[in-house]
């Protein structure tokens, strides 16, 4: 038996999902729109579970509310549990009226239950059930109480006899407003009868006078933003990556010793040491940094301070298309695009969804700081922390124009209201946070693991062979090198000079884009970790300030890596779109970097 | 003495100022749905709490939870100051 989790967004109804099934839980798409779909067997039945986006009411305006609707109307699910938040009844209840004309099997599930006794909250069960015509269950998702009644309730629920439940008056010309105003009052009259409360000031309205304080709350959100960044890139950053890279490093000297030492021929000890483990190395990089990202953006979102970040920026940001939730993604961005493109699941509007996960890549990731390191401090000495932030805000003005663009071409069709609650604020659940980090984690080291790894084990073939498939060739006679020197024209407008070496790498910043620098590295005939010497040696030494310029330019604005490529195609939902953006950022990234060039050579190169 | 409630805009309404909503004046269907699907229907009480840092959105308080509006929305919207 199928049965279909509905409710408002923030009434717990994820919680109760994951307390019913456990592990056991897979995550797809719903078809024809970019929602995440959710479903799972109830642990220790043989039940299905399906978790339907969180709605107000099944008026099909928005894509979430189109398929809660069919969904609920259609034949695959038999029962439906309704969670509804107790403290706040009376918009959940909305809901439920709609679910109810239904006329299908229907369970009530209050949920907050806990949090309703210490707010002198009663609540009559048994009258609701009543007025309802179907049963009630009190529950506590985050607790996991009350969820075992639940589930009998689900099991032996009937369908519900169509009990009319209000009269629409003609009051209204507006026969969607009648409805509504009905559906309200019927609602008002079940809230005297089976409702008491005590009302104090909350914790959240107090913590909000803080929080959202005219004059604090931007300095406290710049503080807190700091944090975030400060604790994922700069203290996990730095210490684990080494940690990871060396670890990595070992291992692959010691497996390629021992496969040498068994007579694994030269090329099959490079496959596996600078292909495979060289690869899976490049994943394991951002694991650490990615777990305390998802971590400290699973604790904003379940404390419900994302929801006041949204609400300070969103008139800013609608003016570009975007909504003010999209602060985050490019946020997080900053220590590295896939969790940040994962990240725009939280932007409700599709459009603004969409145009956010553009952009998100223009945000200079951690990743990208090497190359902005090598050229700054070469080039620019003293000035190259002058560079650096310069960058920085050239990417912040490169990201306006281009949501401007994107808006004023492409997504033209935006929603203009922004109409969002901000829930209370919560004391997050450890085991919940905990289980939603690990989903996350999981989830790129299987999406983009796999990419990364094909795209390194890719790379390495091109630069190890040459076209004529011989192994072991100089890095100029490589089938990558061939590749780069066809290309070579596309850069000379940014390089003033035609350079595979520099396209070359380039190019393996698909890869990952420390690689950038890396290959050059190898090229000027060093050790991949030595940057210093680059730019003086022979095959860089055309570089100018101005190419210098330029060829960052390019490098931060193109086709980010693999990894961030192909969780765009997610988020996007499609091969279609994800072509078209990679193909509107590199063409961006082209078109920037030779305005760069041209002028920097125009004022003294 | 006669009693005549001011009927004001939603917008037109100070921090911390009660109304009950008298009429919609909403053109756009979709938008209009929203707003009433959220709770504000004729005869709510609504109050308004604080906006945000650049004055756009602003919270409600109605029926016993806080609702984030355009101003532009609360400009259609009409009620009787309480």
């Amino acid at each position: 038996m199928v049965i279909a989790l509905t409710g408002n967004q923030n009434c717990g109804k994820t919680t109760l999902f994951n307390a019913l099934t456990g592990m056991n839980q897979k995550v797809g798409n719903w078809a024809g729109v970019t929602l995440e779909k959710k479903s799972g067997k109830i642990k220790g039945t043989a039940l299905s579970l399906v978790d339907t986006p969180g709605v107000y009411s099944l008026n099909s305006f928005s894509p979430e509310e189109q398929v809660t609707r069919d969904f609920v109307k259609g034949n695959e699910a038999e029962t439906i549990i309704n969670v509804v938040d107790v403290t706040s009844i009376e918009r959940g209840l909305y809901l439920t009226t709609q679910l109810l004309e239904l006329d299908r099997k229907v369970v009530v599930a209050l949920n907050m239950w806990d949090l309703a006794e210490k707010r002198g909250i009663e609540i009559d069960t048994e009258k609701l059930s009543q007025i309802l015509g179907v049963e009630v269950v009190p529950i506590s998702a985050f607790k996991e109480k009350g969820v075992k009644e639940l589930i009998k309730a689900a099991e032996r629920a009937q369908p519900r006899k169509g009990k009319v439940l209000y009269e629409i008056t003609s009051e209204f010309q507006d026969e969607a407003e009648a409805l509504a105003s009905a559906r309200y009052d019927f609602i008002e009259l079940v809230k005297k009868q089976c409702f008491k409360s005590n009302k104090k000031q909350t914790v959240s309205e107090k913590v909000d006078k803080v929080l959202l304080n005219k004059w604090f709350a931007l300095p406290i959100f710049a503080a807190i933003m700091f944090l975030v960044y400060f604790l994922s890139v700069g203290v996990v950053g730095s210490f684990t990556v080494e940690l990871v890279e060396t670890a990595v490093g070992n291992f692959s000297e010691f497996f390629g010793n021992w496969l040498t030492t068994i007579g694994a021929s030269g090329w099959a000890v490079s496959l596996m040491c600078d292909g495979v483990i060289a690869g899976v190395g490049a994943v394991l990089n951002f694991v650490p940094q990615l777990i305390i990202l998802f971590l400290l953006l699973s604790l904003l979102e379940t404390t419900g301070y994302m929801a006041r970040i949204a609400f300070m920026f969103d008139k800013l940001f609608k003016r570009l298309g975007l909504s003010g939730k999209s602060l985050i993604p490019f946020i997080v961005g900053t220590g590295c695009a896939v969790p940040g493109i994962m990240a725009t699941r939280t932007v409700e509007n599709e459009s603004e969804r969409l145009s956010t996960t553009v952009l998100t890549p223009f945000v200079p990731c951690s990743a990208k700081l090497p190359i902005i390191a090598l050229f700054a401090s070469y080039f620019f000495g003293t000035y190259s922390g002058l560079v650096s932030a310069a960058l920085y805000f050239f990417a912040i003005v490169v990201i306006v124009l281009s949501a401007l663009l994107l808006k004023k071409f492409i997504f033209k069709k935006g929603s203009s209201s922004f109409i969002s609650e901000l829930p209370d604020y919560k004391i997050p659940s450890v085991k919940y946070v905990a289980k939603d980090v690990g989903m996350k984690v999981f989830a790129f080291i299987k999406k983009a693991g796999t990419i990364i790894l094909l795209s390194s084990l890719v790379v390495w073939f091109l630069l190890s062979f040459s076209i004529r498939f011989e192994y072991g060739v100089d890095i100029e006679n490589s089938i990558l090198a061939l590749l780069g020197k066809g290309i070579s024209w596309l850069f000379y407008p940014m390089l003033g000079a035609f350079s595979w070496e520099a396209s070359v790498s380039a190019l393996q910043g698909l890869i990952a884009k420390e690689q950038v620098v890396s290959s050059m590295a190898v090229i000027a005939g060093l050790s991949s970790d030595i940057t210093e010497g680059i730019l003086s040696s022979g095959p860089f030494a055309f570089f100018t300030g101005a190419s210098a310029f330029a060829f960052m330019v390019f490098n931060l604005f193109s086709a980010p890596c693999f990894g961030a490529i192909s969780a765009m195609k997610k988020e996007l939902g499609g091969n279609k779109r994800m072509i078209l953006a990679v193909l509107f950022q590199t063409g961006l990234a082209f078109v920037l970097s030779y305005v760069v060039f041209f002028i920097g050579t125009l004022f003294g190169g | 003495m006669e009693n005549v409630s001011k009927i004001l805009k939603l917008s037109q309404l100070k921090f911390g100022q009660r109304g009950r909503v008298k009429c919609l004046r909403v053109e756009n269907k979709e938008v209009k749905q929203r707003l009433m699907d959220m709770g504000i229907t004729r005869g709510v009480e609504v109050e308004i709490k604080k906006s945000a840092p650049f004055g756009d959105p602003v919270s409600l308080l109605l029926r016993g939870y806080k609702l984030c509006l355009r101003k532009k929305d609360l400009e259609s919207i009409e009620v009787e100051v309480i």
